[in-house]
């Protein structure tokens, strides 16, 4: 969405170091999401009551309950990423502005529904001896998630960028100082200073979205319409954050690997805590990705749409698809460069990091494989974004179920091989699904001006 | 013993394959298509009708005479229902001699009859070129691709994609209808065009005779159609040298479709028909070959007018009728502007106007008015529309003074009424008036010619023939033997009995 791109071709058109800076550390943030922050804002409320010498198993029962939180919400909202923000961008493209809102108000209603449905029938059957108040928080965090993703969504459309940067950073400084002030009343204190945060960035984003969309309905339903959609949409969303999320479940519940935790919630210590950490490390790639995507990438594809549209000769439409080539591929070189210079970086450093938040160095390994998977994740991800754009979704869910598949052999493969060869099971998944990606962008490209003119309407 | 399927019964002897006319739009050609058909009561006929858009034609015009054994009507531009496209790769060989083909049409030779056979056998048919090939294979996109780049001069690419799909569309509708046609012995088209087009495939198809009749000229109609087209797109071009060139690629693209369509359906028909030989002449130049182009002339009942010819009075009346709907083609204007000089010379000389006057309210004012500024209000009459029977034997001279004409059957009408004629140098009036081949000629000139827009030697020719006695009685004279000898219904029916007999002799020896 374009808020975005015009805000950071603005800066970056100012053409100093800083300026750079400010335009790529915007972009991470935004780019990042509450996702990659999530997992940052977890893991300093874990390390800080650690530091305030809060009793081991319950910070590891939060960690855990807010990790089944997330792959949850995230599978399940995945079910509208993608479906809804191509139903937003062919409303702006219609110019129908005033759709949105009553739209997104509808996205989240039906989002509760669903969330407070599955969440009612988890919390009285998977989460058995946990108290009341455990149950009700969980079941609260969960609802502000799987709405706070869809909101997500509109963050690159805004224009007010400063303003999200601070709603993070009240968002997640809220997390953090409520679950230390109530870290007394232990686990429930930790997921009620989570749920606070959540909600204040939930609830802001939501005011900030109203205030900039026009609406004169309260809620619609236009984006369940059969006509509107594609269907091919909901399964790539689902199933790229079900392939996400499928080796770490299958660490969670096979019994090699893993631990009871807390109700039915079971744990593998050994490969959350290095992947998680690692997920860190994409938040320079991700910048980058964003950066070129919503500049140079979108630029030529309005370029070479444009042409074709507006009766350009053959010759220029062809070159105009050769910038596009060269401009995805140059910003798949430019998040190889960044990311693996900062998984070198990590490399180097990280003995002394993993030192330095107390986790045992015979995570090192796991924690190398894992900075190389989730970078070729990231670069996964930048294929599948142009893939979005040329339209492909075909692609795109084959893609996805590739990588499903993969990463659910694979992982089990790992497993029966031994700790040593744990994480290479995401790692080859990440690679195959990438190379598998690579191949079918680049048949996608050759064959786009006979898709565009010959296949119109598909 | 056969064990061959038996073929299915023949539907009717000749198959006319009528573009936008009978039996649903009258005019011109819709009649003479009914004459023909009342007039040929031996033959059985099937019609196929090609229209554009459905919506264009309304009830039918003609109740259909009782030898007409078959009726279908096609719609070229109606949406076929698609299925979602979806991506193929397309036959490479069905595609090369697609290519061919269009190299043949640029060549200006006559397309190699393989190519031809081998095109029209994969138009439509699966493992050809089917019409969602042609939408939506790489090998059609390959060749749109290789055609732009070698050939097209206009820079928007897809103005050129869309042109070549609108083009070619009708093209799959028209190998359906053939391959689906009702069985007929004689096909017989009454233009080129997308009917002569038809003609082309099902004669390929189904080995079939393949008779062409033009009255107009089929691709120069379209050519004045399409340089007109406002739909298409021209970019302005300051620097072109002629018409041709600042006539855009779009458009001169159009022009040569037709043209191409006109070529491969004179390349395949014999006879090709024309009314007169002018437009023999225009089909030569457009590629028709000399040995299988013939003229049969429209022609009228000579005995109809035997009554008005009798009722003639002793004397010449001094009057000069234009018959003729008061339109800036028929150029009534030179017609009011010669009769000044007409009345100086003989007084008594009158000028009737005998035709509707609702078509073009403007220009009929003109004349009226220019009538007034030149003191002609005593003299010149403007009658409306009036049975020409009537008139005919009221008048000295027929005149004629259009700009346009094909072969006027007024001509040919006021020669059997025992009139002689002036008319301007236009379609057929020459040689209705001077003779069309030796034979003819010796029989005298049965008026005068003129050229167009031309007031003075329209009345000094008028003047001339009304005033000189002896030239005025050969003329009527000449006329009305010319008209009974050349010009008559039954001598058309004769020479359409012939060319039909002709190519149903092969056919019917064989069935014995």
């Amino acid at each position: 969405m374009a808020g975005i791109g015009f805000e950071l071709r603005r800066i970056l058109r100012r053409d100093s170091f800083l300026n750079l800076l400010e335009a790529y550390g915007l972009a991470g943030i935004i780019s990042s999401g509450p996702w990659v922050l999530s997992v940052l804002g977890v893991m300093l409320i874990g390390i800080i009551s650690f530091s305030f010498a809060i009793a081991g198993p319950e910070i590891i029962q939060f960690l855990v309950s807010v990790t089944y939180l997330m792959a949850i919400s995230l599978t399940l909202s995945g079910l509208f990423q993608h479906v809804f923000t191509r139903w937003v961008a062919d409303r702006l493209y219609t110019g129908d502005n005033q759709l949105i809102l009553p739209n997104l108000m509808g996205v989240i209603w039906l989002s509760t529904l669903l969330s407070f449905g599955l969440g009612l029938v988890a919390v009285f059957w998977l989460l058995p001896d946990t108290g009341v108040a455990y149950r009700l928080l969980m079941l609260a965090n969960f609802v502000v998630l799987c709405n706070l993703w869809p909101v997500t969504i509109f963050l690159s459309s805004m224009k007010s960028y400063r303003r999200i940067v601070v709603i993070f950073a009240l968002g997640y400084g809220l997390a953090i100082v409520g679950s230390i002030s109530l870290w007394q009343f232990g686990l429930e204190g930790l997921l009620a200073g989570l749920l606070a945060g959540h909600s204040l960035l939930f609830f802001s984003f939501f005011y900030t979205i109203i205030r900039q969309y026009p609406g004169q309905t309260l809620i619609r339903f236009d984006f369940v319409r059969r006509s509107q959609i594609f269907p091919a949409l909901i399964l790539t969303g689902l199933l790229f954050n079900a392939a996400v999320w499928a080796d770490k479940f299958i660490f969670w519940f096979h019994p090699d690997t893993s631990q009871h935790i807390i109700g039915t919630l079971r744990a593998s210590v050994i490969y959350d805590l290095p992947i998680f950490m690692a997920y860190l490390a994409i938040i320079p790639g991700m910048a980058v990705f964003l950066v070129r995507m919503e500049t140079d990438f979108s630029e030529a594809y309005d370029r070479f749409y444009n042409a074709v549209r507006d009766g350009d000769t053959l010759a220029r439409i062809n070159g105009f698809r050769d910038d596009m080539v060269i401009v995805a591929r140059n910003g798949i070189y430019e998040i190889c460069k960044v990311q693996g210079l900062t998984v070198i970086v990590l490399f180097l450093w990280g003995p002394e990091l993993l030192a330095a938040i107390g986790i045992s160095p015979l995570y090192l390994p796991l924690f190398y494989i894992d900075l190389v998977a989730v970078s070729i994740q990231l670069i996964l991800l930048a294929i599948q974004n142009v893939l979005f754009y040329l339209d492909a979704r075909g692609i795109n869910v084959t893609l996805c179920a590739l990588f499903f598949g993969s990463n659910v052999v694979f992982t089990l493969i790992t497993i029966d091989l031994g700790a040593s060869f744990y994480g290479y099971g995401f790692a080859g998944a990440t690679l195959v699904s990438t190379l598998a990606g690579l191949a079918l962008l680049s048949r996608k490209f050759d064959r786009l001006e006979y898709e565009t003119f010959m296949l119109q309407g598909r | 013993m056969k064990f061959r399927r038996s073929p299915p019964p023949v539907k009717a002897d000749i198959g006319l394959l009528l573009e936008g006319t009978y039996p649903f739009i009258r005019g011109g050609v819709s009649s003479w298509v009914h004459q023909m058909i009342t007039g040929l009561p031996e033959y059985t006929f099937a019609l196929f009708f090609l229209g554009g858009d459905r919506n264009h034609y309304g009830e039918q015009q003609y109740e259909l005479p009782a030898n007409v054994t078959h009726l279908e009507c096609h719609y070229l531009m109606d949406r076929q229902d698609e299925a979602r496209p979806s991506p193929r790769r397309g036959n490479p060989e069905a595609f090369a001699s697609q290519w061919e083909l269009h190299e043949g049409f640029k060549s200006e030779a006559p397309i190699d009859p393989e190519i031809l056979h081998e095109v029209f056998r994969n138009l439509g048919e699966r493992g050809g070129i089917t019409r969602e090939d042609f939408l939506h294979s790489q090998e059609s996109w390959q060749m749109i691709d290789r055609s732009y780049r070698t050939y097209c001069t206009e820079p928007s690419f897809v103005d050129y994609f869309w042109t070549i799909r609108t083009m070619h569309a009708p093209l799959f509708t028209l190998a359906r209808v053939a391959r689906n046609m009702p069985r007929v012995r004689v096909l017989h088209s009454i233009s080129t065009g997308y009917a002569g087009l038809l003609g082309t495939i099902a004669s390929d198809l189904h080995k079939l005779p393949f008779v062409i009749s033009e009255h107009g000229i089929y691709t120069k109609e379209r050519k004045i159609d399409l340089s007109q087209a406002q739909w298409i797109d021209d970019p302005s071009d300051q620097v072109s040298e002629n018409l041709s060139d600042q006539l855009g690629y779009i458009r001169r693209l159009w022009i040569r479709f037709f043209e191409a369509l006109g070529r491969l359906a004179y390349q395949k028909a014999d006879p090709i028909v024309s009314l007169y030989q002018g437009n023999r002449q225009r089909q030569l130049s457009d590629g028709a070959a000399p040995e299988r182009t013939r003229v049969i002339p429209n022609g009228i009942d000579p005995e109809l007018f035997r009554e008005v010819r009798e009722s003639r009075p002793q004397t010449t009346p001094m009057v000069l009728g234009l018959i003729g709907r008061v339109v800036p083609i028929k150029d009534i204007k030179t017609f009011i502007r010669a009769m000044r000089p007409v009345c100086e010379t003989i007084p008594e000389a009158e000028g009737w106007i005998v035709g509707p006057e609702d078509e073009d309210p403007v220009y009929v004012q003109e004349c009226r008015d220019l009538v007034i500024s030149l003191g002609l209000q005593e003299k010149v009459r403007f009658l409306g529309f009036r049975n020409v029977s009537e008139i005919l034997p009221q008048l000295g001279l027929m005149v004629l003074t259009s700009i346009s004409e094909a072969l006027p059957l007024v001509i040919l009408e006021a020669h059997a009424a025992g009139l002689p004629c002036l008319a301007t140098d236009v379609g057929a009036c020459r040689e209705l008036l001077e003779g069309a081949q030796p034979e003819d000629q010796a029989l005298g000139v049965s008026g005068a010619v003129v050229p167009i827009a031309d007031p003075e030697a329209t009345a000094r020719e008028a003047i001339r023939l009304l005033t000189d006695h002896q030239a005025w009685k050969s003329a009527q004279k000449a006329g009305l033997e010319r008209v009974q000898r050349y010009y008559t219904l039954s001598s058309m029916f004769d020479q359409y009995r012939d060319i039909y007999n002709e190519a149903l002799a092969p056919l019917l020896e064989e069935h014995s």
